[in-house]
């Protein structure tokens, strides 16, 4: 396949100097998408996901996940970010599992809030095993070096919530829903942290809640939108009656 | 207003210009002379390397980098300090810090695995810059008291004089600590797969082949293991560029006559870093010797003037 094939030396971007596929730009239905993490990258991460409920988001969990796939303490110099891979590797593999079993094309159509609410828990949900370890996640992840990263990330999970929910718009509430869904996942995603309750329930409704307000607001805005551009046509079809130019 | 002045200064320019350029040549006589250029080169290139800006044989490189550095061995320290106005003392600090070598404190107490000792070769590493700072992060950042560095320099010169300074460490005839006098492209004495971290700093550039050096370093490697270089590099922005060039063609080689006596030990070193390869390139060439990059490949220091290449061989 196309895919799987280094990229070619004329359309190389800046970022390609090794033989590794190439990030693609587009979304395409027919072929599958190229691996994000080189094989022997994401064994060693893979592995040292699953020290982390023992050893947190750190060097250790990593040295032991490199030390799992064969590798050496000195091999983790092939991470320059540290334990922040750890933590990128576990939201980029877990967003690219949405995929699998999202919801079919076919009952898309009627009700995208609730298959954006269903994706949403179900991406909450991944976080389980490792949920009193997130805290040191989100440190990592908001550490200013890491910034960048982590809020591209984010918006990469949003556009995936809404794309698989089967969202078509291509206005400009192509980016206020996106944003919108950004925030109340990651305050979801926050809340999760400190929620006891069983099976967090809790997390489920805060969530259920907060996209209901969601919908509210996006009802409001939309009408006051609507209200202000009513008003700015008449107050330029007024002046234009009083023979102003515009 | 200023416009009659800046055509007339832009048409004259364009005059002194156009008039400045060669006559014009027939195309047969052009291609003619550009196959000759070619041939010459290709004959060049099969026998001679760079020695900064000149072409010697591969053959005598060797020995004239040599010259340059027992002539510069005794002062080294003094002038790599005023030469990178003591900034060579972050980076190295940098490099170490950023490969954090010797076994990590928790996972050496974990019961379940044994990690055998580190052994660390620095290779060009004559005055044991890097090998004390790897000792001392080894031992005072991971509390391991076992990693050891051999010390691996072509230069007897250079060699005696890190002996020299080894004394004042905690490591002098330890035997954490050891010293070999050896070509980065042939290094017999070091078993095959026997390292797990291999690193040169400011080192790389003077070797006559590099590439063979790299495949030196991936063969005594253990599957795992690590290559790394710190090396002077090329500046990404061109106001720091200008300002670097300056400095480093101006000020560098007049420092070396001041204080060592030897101008043209430090013109060599100018001009070898401006010969070195972009960091694309270089990265390049660990990819070909074997070694799986991290991503990104390197590591600018200060905008590119020192960059930090890493490399992994694969298991």
């Amino acid at each position: 396949m196309v895919n799987s094939k280094p990229c070619h030396a004329a359309l190389k971007p800046s970022s390609c100097v090794r033989s590794k596929p190439c990030r693609r730009l587009y979304h395409s239905y027919e072929h599958e998408r190229p691996p994000p993490f080189a094989p022997t990258e994401s064994r060693i991460l893979s592995a040292a996901l699953s020290h982390v409920p023992t050893h947190g988001f750190a060097t250790a969990a990593l040295i032991q996940g490199a030390r799992d796939a064969g590798y050496l303490d000195v091999s983790t110099n092939l991470f320059p970010t540290g334990p922040f891979s750890i933590v990128n590797y576990h939201l980029v593999t877990q967003r690219l599992a949405l995929a699998k079993d999202a919801p079919s094309t076919n009952d898309t159509a009627n009700n995208i809030s609730e298959n954006i609410r269903t994706l949403a828990l179900r991406r909450l949900h991944a976080n389980k095993p490792i949920i009193h370890r997130w805290q040191e996640a989100l440190a990592l992840l908001t550490t200013p070096a890491h910034l960048p990263t982590s809020l591209r990330e984010l918006a990469l999970l949003s556009d995936e919530f809404l794309f698989l929910a089967g969202s078509t718009d291509v206005t400009s509430t192509w980016y206020t829903n996106r944003a919108g869904l950004a925030v109340i996942y990651a305050s979801a995603e926050l809340y999760m942290t400190t929620d006891m309750s069983k099976d967090f329930v809790e997390t489920e409704e805060f969530l259920t809640r907060r996209l209901a307000e969601g919908e509210k607001v996006k009802g409001l805005v939309g009408g006051v939108g609507a209200w202000a551009g009513m008003q700015a046509g008449g107050l330029v079809d007024g002046l234009r009656s009083k023979g102003i130019w515009i | 207003m200023s416009t009659p002045t800046f055509w007339r200064t832009s048409a004259h320019l364009s005059r002194r210009l156009i008039a400045a350029k060669q006559p014009y040549r027939c195309l047969s006589c052009s291609v003619r002379l550009a196959q000759e250029l070619a041939q010459e080169q290709a004959k060049q290139d099969a026998k001679t390397t760079h020695f900064g800006f000149e072409h010697v044989p591969e053959s005598e490189k060797e020995s004239r980098v040599g010259a340059v550095f027992s002539s510069v061995a005794s002062s080294y320290d003094t002038m790599n300090d005023l030469m990178s106005l003591y900034i060579h003392r972050l980076w190295k600090d940098r490099f170490v810090r950023s490969l954090n070598p010797g076994l990590h404190p928790t996972t050496s107490s974990l019961p379940s695995s044994k990690p055998t000792p580190q052994t660390i070769l620095d290779i060009a590493g004559g005055t044991g810059d890097i090998a004390f700072r790897m000792l001392s992060h080894a031992s005072t950042i991971n509390n391991d008291h076992t990693s050891r560095v051999i010390v691996s320099d072509i230069n007897p010169a250079m060699l005696s004089e890190g002996k020299k300074r080894s004394l004042e460490t905690p490591w002098a005839g330890s035997e954490r600590l050891s010293w070999v006098e050896a070509n980065a492209e042939k290094l017999h004495m070091i078993e095959d797969e026997s390292i797990d971290l291999y690193t040169v700093a400011f080192g790389i550039r003077n070797f006559t082949n590099k590439q063979a050096a790299l495949s030196e370093a991936f063969r005594v490697l253990k599957p795992g293991g690590v290559f790394a270089c710190l090396e002077f590099s090329k500046v990404n922005n061109a106001v720091l560029n200008g300002a670097y060039k300056r400095w480093s063609f101006g000020a560098i080689p007049l420092i070396g006559q001041l204080v060592a006596g030897d101008r043209e030990s430090y013109q060599y070193l100018v001009e070898s870093i401006e010969k070195f390869p972009s960091q694309r390139e270089f990265a390049g060439m660990i990819e070909r010797a074997g070694f799986m990059l991290p991503e990104p490949p390197w590591e600018d220091l200060m905008g590119g003037i020192a960059a930090i290449h890493k490399g992994v061989k694969p298991v």
